[in-house]
């Protein structure tokens, strides 16, 4: 064990300071797999509830059973194996005693049984020091937790381990949950699939009167796009520059990093649609809602974009044009920006890119893109004329598709 | 040919927005809200003309930005920019060319007497001296950029209707759903909303809570993204041109894999939510469906980009050792893709959490149900955007948790 010092090297830190971070992990461990195994029972008792009873509900057990039984259960993964909490914080049980006193078996079920006394009440953590004063159920069965690191590595297969297969076990319940949750229906998926011969015939002989009509409402798509990307690109250049890490440097500019991630990260986390219901109701109906939904949204994914790129520039220039004595100003235009143009570019043509697919869905709520007229044609169900929408659609994602393919090729 | 046709569109582009520009503040022609076009009957070819003659002449005369997308450049028989005169020449040889071109095969005359050729940048990069760059705003391609910026700007402005004064001038009367927004109720975070309940009998208590409903877009985000990842794992090995090779079959197959990727990504998902309402029913099926379709385009496209970029080293150490072509991409390429793999795939999550939200407007389930319905109900619920609020609040909360951990998975991983 490495020995750790006070700062001065006047004196030794006390026992019980050295043994927390250990006590930490253990007790993280203990969370995570109380908490894995309360999500497991869920997922299975959502399952059961389902499949037996017909019910959709996630309670099966009353809640105090539920929590016994997960503090049961995650107390004997760990004395009998390696749980996925012990696998995170890197952590095992080991085996501390001289000679092989008595089976494995039985030590470990004496840990397990003595673990109620001294751990569970949060008291044997007291007593948890390196100084051999282990706690109770740790002194009587000879085996500690110990770093992963030290110990030899386990030679099983990957897919043999107990964690692995936990891991297996959780994903399969999820997805076994999702499933029922959906109401997956294999039985109208294949039945079904002659409803919509109609609607494919119809998609793929498209009603050519409403070509024009078609085009006025794609023109206006495309001005939303653009326009939303452009002033986007406006606001979030500047902005990046508070939103990167390492320019973020004195209190105050920490505190606006930190501001302006926060908020960007839950502008980000909103779809475009529901800002556009947000921002309809503010400005009129019309385009405009619209350039401002998919606007907001730009600013938050080109920012987070742009600052990341920001992180990760060559300090060289920097350093070199500081050097001349260059004012922050002089540093920023001659030392960062020649650095970042060419993926700053490239970052927004991707965006328009998205910007021009989500203009056309945004029209969905009422804001007069291409969307809306499909819709309209959607609700009376006129497939010959979404059809017509959708290849006018699909025509203009494609033709952008290749132009800012063959930008962003040439920028790089 | 490529280039004069670009630039013949930039030109004819200008063309229209200058006419919608005039229309819109002088009503001299007339083009109605979102841009028909009415001339008389002799404008027409009046503005074909007038954009073609203006083409050659930024040909002649400069370097067009369609010119310079095609690596193209007008050079003399020294490769330097050639003399006004030379240019002059070329301008009107231009014009006369076709009709010569009528009686004399094989006429190249208008080349030799003017001593200026359109030359491939790239073939005489080498040969050609040094010339000074002028300024950007000098030369043709960068006043045309310009002009082409300012047009769309300022059509885009008036065809968007662009409303600043409303913007701020309205804010007040936003203010009460701004204000209701940050104050939440979630009253029926955990309890049943009677209205989507009485409405959908055959529903769970916990399908009408909005926990459910965001619990309901989770899952139909994980399913959409796991299927839809596993399905499109082999479909990109077939899309990939290294792997397929260059038999007719192969070629084949390539090409139509990547027509369907194409195809399937270009529209968004929400849209495809409507067929797979009439297939299936209307319902989170359908949502993930939906979702698990554009996925699967999406990142076999991604994908089979991965696949196309592997290094191809291992791959012919393998080959040479004499392994079939599925042994290669088992030991070979596979290896090397898993990392860039499952960051695609999560990335994809991140994209489907959030699409799953709001795909319910299509009839496919998931939280975009309360979402919409609160949102519509202005008047019928007292406190109808607090509801909203709560469903927003929710989505927020849900969706950056997810992209948190995935975003610490995928820093680990790569």
């Amino acid at each position: 064990m490495k020995e750790r010092y006070y700062a001065g090297f006047m004196s030794k830190q006390p026992a019980w300071m050295r043994s927390l971070p250990m006590l930490r992990r253990r007790l993280f461990a203990y969370v995570v797999d109380l908490i894995a195994i309360a999500y497991l029972t869920t997922v299975i008792s959502f399952c059961v509830n389902a499949i037996a009873y017909d019910f959709k509900d996630f309670v099966l057990l009353p809640w105090w059973i539920l929590l016994v039984l997960s503090v049961e259960a995650a107390a004997l993964w760990e004395s009998f194996g390696v749980s996925p909490g012990m696998k995170l914080l890197g952590i095992r049980l080991v085996d501390v005693s001289r000679q092989s006193r008595g089976s494995a078996i039985i030590r470990r079920t004496v840990r397990f049984l003595l673990w109620h006394i001294s751990a569970l009440p949060l008291i044997g953590f007291l007593f948890a020091s390196e100084d051999g004063r282990r706690a109770l159920h740790e002194r009587v069965s000879h085996m500690r937790m110990a770093d992963a690191d030290e110990l030899d590595r386990d030679l099983r297969p990957w897919y043999r381990r107990g964690w692995f297969l936990s891991i297996l076990a959780l994903a399969i319940a999820t997805l076994l949950a999702s499933a029922l949750y959906t109401e997956v229906d294999f039985y109208a998926f294949f039945t079904g699939a002659s409803r919509t011969g109609k609607w494919w015939a119809a998609l793929l002989t498209p009603d050519w009167s409403i070509f024009v009509k078609g085009f006025r409402y794609l023109i206006v798509t495309i001005f939303t796009a653009f326009l939303a990307t452009a002033f986007a690109v406006a606001v979030a250049a500047p902005l990046s520059f508070f939103a990167a890490r390492n320019l973020a440097t004195g209190v105050g500019r920490r505190l606006a990093y930190t501001i302006i991630r926060a908020v960007l990260s839950v502008v980000r986390s909103i779809e475009p649609i529901v800002w556009g219901i947000i921002f309809i109701v503010w400005v009129k109906v019309g385009a405009f809602p619209g350039i401002l939904a998919l606007f907001v949204h730009s600013v938050a994914d080109l920012t987070k974009l742009y600052s990341e790129r920001l992180e990760s520039i060559d300090y060289g220039p920097v350093e070199a044009i500081q050097a001349t004595g260059a004012r922050r100003t002089h540093v920023i235009l001659y030392g960062i920006v020649p650095q970042i143009i060419n993926p700053y570019l490239s970052f927004t043509i991707y965006r328009w890119d998205i910007n021009v697919r989500m203009a056309t869905v945004i029209g969905l709520i009422g804001v007069p893109v291409i969307g809306q007229l499909l819709y309209q044609y959607t609700q009376l169900y006129r497939f010959r004329q979404v059809g017509m929408l959708m290849l006018l659609i699909l025509a203009t994602v494609w033709i952008m598709d290749y132009l800012s393919g063959r930008l962003r090729a040439r920028l790089e | 040919m490529l280039a004069f046709l670009a630039d013949w569109m930039m030109w004819g582009y200008l063309a229209y927005a200058a006419m919608y520009l005039l229309n819109a503040y002088w009503y001299t022609m007339y083009v109605n809200w979102y841009g028909t076009l009415t001339l008389p009957v002799w404008g027409w070819p009046l503005v074909v003309i007038a954009t073609f003659e203006l083409t050659v002449l930024g040909h002649a005369f400069g370097q067009t930005p369609g010119q310079a997308l095609f690596g193209l450049r007008l050079l003399d028989q020294n490769l330097r920019p050639p003399a006004l005169s030379a240019r002059s020449r070329y301008l009107t040889r231009w014009h006369i060319e076709p009709i010569l071109k009528l009686f004399r095969r094989n006429s190249k005359r208008h080349l030799d007497s003017s001593h200026a050729e359109m030359r491939l940048v790239d073939e005489v990069k080498d040969l050609m001296p040094a010339a000074k760059p002028r300024k950007w705003y000098k030369t043709h391609r960068g006043i045309m950029v310009v002009a082409l910026l300012v047009a769309t700007f300022w059509v885009g402005w008036l065809v968007t209707e662009i409303d600043l004064p409303a913007f701020f001038s309205d804010a007040p009367r936003a203010g009460y759903m701004w204000k209701a927004l940050f104050t939440p109720s979630f009253e029926h975070l955990l309890t049943p909303e009677p209205v989507i309940a009485r409405e959908n009998p055959s529903m769970a208590p916990i399908q009408t809570t909005i926990l459910g409903g965001i619990i309901e877009s989770v899952f139909m985000a994980l399913l959409a993204t796991v299927v839809g990842a596993l399905i499109a794992f082999p479909l990109s090995f077939l899309g990939a041109r290294n792997i397929m090779g260059f038999s007719p079959i192969g070629w084949s197959i390539y090409g139509f894999m990547r027509a369907f990727f194409n195809i399937f990504r270009s529209i968004e998902s929400i849209l495809w939510a409507i067929i797979f309402g009439i297939w299936v029913g209307f319902g989170p099926f359908a949502g993930s469906l939906a979702l698990m379709l554009h996925t699967i385009a999406a990142l076999g496209k991604l994908f089979s980009e991965q696949v196309e970029s592997v290094d191809p080293g291992p791959l012919e150490a393998i080959a040479a050792t004499g392994a079939r072509r599925w042994q290669v991409v088992v030991y070979g390429v596979i290896p090397q893709i898993t990392p860039s793999y499952l960051a695609f795939t999560l990335y994809r999550w991140d994209i489907n959490v959030r699409m799953s939200t709001v795909i319910s407007l299509m009839g496919g389930g998931g939280i975009g149900r309360f979402l919409f319905f609160y949102k519509n109900s202005v008047g019928f619920i007292e406190n109808n955007w607090n509801q909203v609020g709560a469903v927003v609040w929710t989505i927020v909360a849900v969706v950056w948790t997810l992209d948190y951990i995935s975003g610490r998975v995928r820093e680990r991983i790569t």
